[in-house]
């Protein structure tokens, strides 16, 4: 194996300082909003009393579910040549998870005791925003596990991170239960909010539904990682590899729709798809861009092209922001004369910590070894 | 034939709890008997919209009153985290009524499901309680009610959630609330629950002509601790069709079948993927 050693000369990425910008000037909005509340920063109100925010979470936590997924394929599945993706896949789902954690701390009002979801004394266990509280933050600490090795393979600690290295099964185990409950508990938030959320999006299959969401969303931002990875670096991309990752993400889209359209058909809602109102229309945008396009990529000759699974996994990524964006923000709206749209500061809070996880995963890929760079023999 | 959502629900709560494990059913707020706990019957058939039980609940909460755009004294546009109840004129041709909003303080509340650090309460004497010491300010709450009740400081560093609190400070002490209390016309009784229904059926009974044949709260959202009298449809009053299942039901009964399925069959079925999983499979039998 070849090896690449932390680099002896700085060669930073060329984008690197405006990404570097953004993140501070995200750093500086955030202590401000800590210091002066919600209200002077943000534009949420009692009628929209979440955010972008939120919203942002919901679509970065499914992207992020490529840790998961790549590690349930390839460690209990039994497909090793995935652990190929595994690493790109970890470190995305670690940044992803990080900005999310950072992003539902300012979120919160009463921060200065966000401890107390830790407190087993008052924690409530029917409350799925506990439960995915919990998770999120345990399955943090289970992404630092796995994605130490990365950074400790070469350095003198190698010998103190062997014990991850043993117990992978045990460790990768359990964070896919923590990704299972918390990724369909994210759905699961919104069955207390039947009389409030839009019924082309609410139904009780929710919790299953953003599962294989999940799934899907996941798979395809793999295949999006490796494709910009190895055209950064000017390798050949592995086809068997990128095909199966295609296929497996075709039947969770598969299985997604067939659970999406039975609810329709079991509640009675087709006549609201058909209505020519704005709500119908997004449902058939979502459902076109989001499953329609990117199955008909995977499920015809097209999932062999070396782009093919790459743009079903950028369509499949539209669609899951496009339902999450009506299922945290406009599937909520109430008729009313007060609306919501985000701050300045809201969004440029956002956009500097994605960027800052952007600029990480660049010197990342850069520096260290996350995909495999001898010519792959298949 | 069509599946209501209900059914759909049970059926797939059966096909995930078989492939797990049985429920582990815990009912979050089942303490205390409901018709025994205190209540409030607001008849808006009687109130004359003085605002003597708006003014009592600032005098007793030590809220600040606010005013409308126009600078009118104590004029609210609607709840907030400084009006925890107001008087509302509905108006619509000849046809007009009064109607108080305050929280419902639900016998089985969405928000103290949802509340993940049980901040929010039903206590066993009725009302629904908040405890700003163990708040995050996630304000799912305000999401989850179904009545659209709690408010939130949006102004203040560090902000609480506002609601009315039933006076609780009061009932404790024997005293009704604030509001009740102050009630000159007899719009607004305080007293036990089951008192208070069968108080309002004999007035409908009397009066068949006076009220619409309906108790909203009697078991609108599986039942409220504030309950209402109208001459007019109640959905013009804002008191919209929440149907009589509580709100948290679904959620609930997902979260026992899920959660335990999840956390102890989890292991089990990764370890079953692992040992009969084999290379190959599915992958060779794709369309294209």
């Amino acid at each position: 194996m070849a090896s690449i050693a932390a680099p002896k000369k700085i060669n930073l990425p060329a984008n690197f300082y405006p990404l570097l910008a953004l993140t501070l000037l995200a750093v500086g909005l955030s202590i401000y909003r800590l210091i002066v509340g919600l209200g002077p920063t943000t534009n949420m109100n009692d009628h929209y009393p979440w955010g972008i925010w939120i919203t942002i979470d919901l679509f970065i936590i499914p992207i992020a579910g490529a840790a998961f997924t790549i590690s349930l394929i390839s460690f209990f599945f039994g497909y090793d040549d995935y652990r190929s993706v595994l690493r790109p896949a970890v470190v995305a789902g670690f940044l992803g998870y990080s900005i999310v954690g950072i992003l539902l701390f300012l979120d919160i009002g009463r921060w200065n005791q966000f401890y107390n979801i830790f407190n087993p004394g008052i924690l409530n266990l029917h409350s799925f925003l506990e439960e995915i509280s919990l998770c999120v933050t345990l399955y943090i600490g289970i992404l630092t596990l796995e994605v130490l090795p990365i950074f400790l393979e070469n350095t003198r600690f190698k010998n103190s991170i062997k014990w991850i290295e043993s117990g992978i099964y045990i460790i990768a185990g359990i964070g896919i239960l923590l990704s299972t409950l918390h990724q369909s508990s994210l759905g699961s938030l919104f069955l207390l909010m039947s009389h409030k959320l839009h019924p082309l999006w609410y139904t009780p299959a929710l919790p299953l539904l953003f599962f294989l969401q999940a799934g899907y969303t996941g798979l395809g931002a793999t295949a999006i990682a490796i494709t910009l990875i190895s055209r950064s670096k000017n390798l050949p991309t592995n086809r068997k590899l990128m095909r199966r990752i295609g296929q497996a993400m075709g039947i969770n889209l598969l299985l997604y729709i067939c659970i999406r359209i039975g609810d329709w058909m079991g509640a009675g809602e087709i006549p609201m798809l058909l209505k020519p109102d704005a709500f119908g229309w997004i449902a058939w945008l979502e459902l076109t861009i989001g499953i329609l396009i990117p199955l008909s990529i995977l499920f015809t000759k097209f999932i062999g092209h070396s782009q093919g699974p790459f743009w079903a996994g950028i369509f499949a990524l539209m669609g899951t922001f496009l339902n999450r964006l009506m299922i945290t923000w406009v599937g909520l709206a109430e008729p009313s004369s007060i609306t919501y749209m985000p701050s300045w500061i809201e969004i440029l809070i956002t956009v500097g910590f994605i960027a800052g996880g952007y600029m990480v995963y660049e010197i990342v890929v850069q520096y260290y070894k996350l995909i495999p760079e001898k010519r792959s023999t298949n | 034939m069509s599946i209501s959502r209900r059914d759909f629900l049970k059926l797939s709560g059966v096909v995930v709890g078989s492939s797990f494990l049985p429920s582990l059913a815990v009912h979050a707020s089942s303490n205390g008997q409901p018709g025994q706990q205190v209540a409030m019957l607001y008849d808006a058939t009687l109130c004359v919209g003085c605002n003597a039980c708006t003014n009592a609940c600032r005098q007793w909460n030590n809220t600040t009153p606010e005013t409308d755009q126009r600078g009118l004294y104590d004029s609210p546009p609607e709840l907030s985290s400084d009006t925890w109840t107001m008087i509302q004129l509905y108006q619509e041709g000849d046809d007009y009524s009064f109607v108080k909003r305050q929280c419902m303080h639900c016998i089985d509340p969405a928000c103290v499901s949802g509340c993940p650090v049980e901040a929010l309460q039903k206590s066993k004497e009725g009302p629904v309680t908040y405890d700003a010491n163990r708040c995050i300010g996630c304000r799912y709450c305000m999401y989850t009610c179904p009545f659209h009740i709690p408010r939130f400081e949006w102004d203040e560093v560090i902000p609480v959630v506002a609601k009315c609190t039933f006076c609780y400070d009061r009932i404790v002490e024997g005293k009704g609330p604030a509001c009740a209390e102050r009630c000159p016309t007899g719009a607004l009784i305080w007293g036990k629950r089951d008192d208070l229904v069968s108080q309002a059926e004999s007035r409908i009974e009397s009066d068949k002509k006076r009220y619409i044949n309906h108790i909203y709260g009697k078991d609108d959202a599986g039942g409220t601790s504030v309950l209402y009298l109208s001459g007019v449809e109640f959905n013009k009053l804002g008191l919209e069709d929440v149907g009589n299942e509580p709100i948290p039901d679904i959620s609930e009964g997902t979260a026992n079948i899920v959660l335990p399925g999840i956390v102890l069959g989890g292991p089990f079925l990764l370890g079953l993927i692992r040992l009969v999983s084999k290379r190959g499979g599915w992958e060779e039998s794709w369309p294209v």
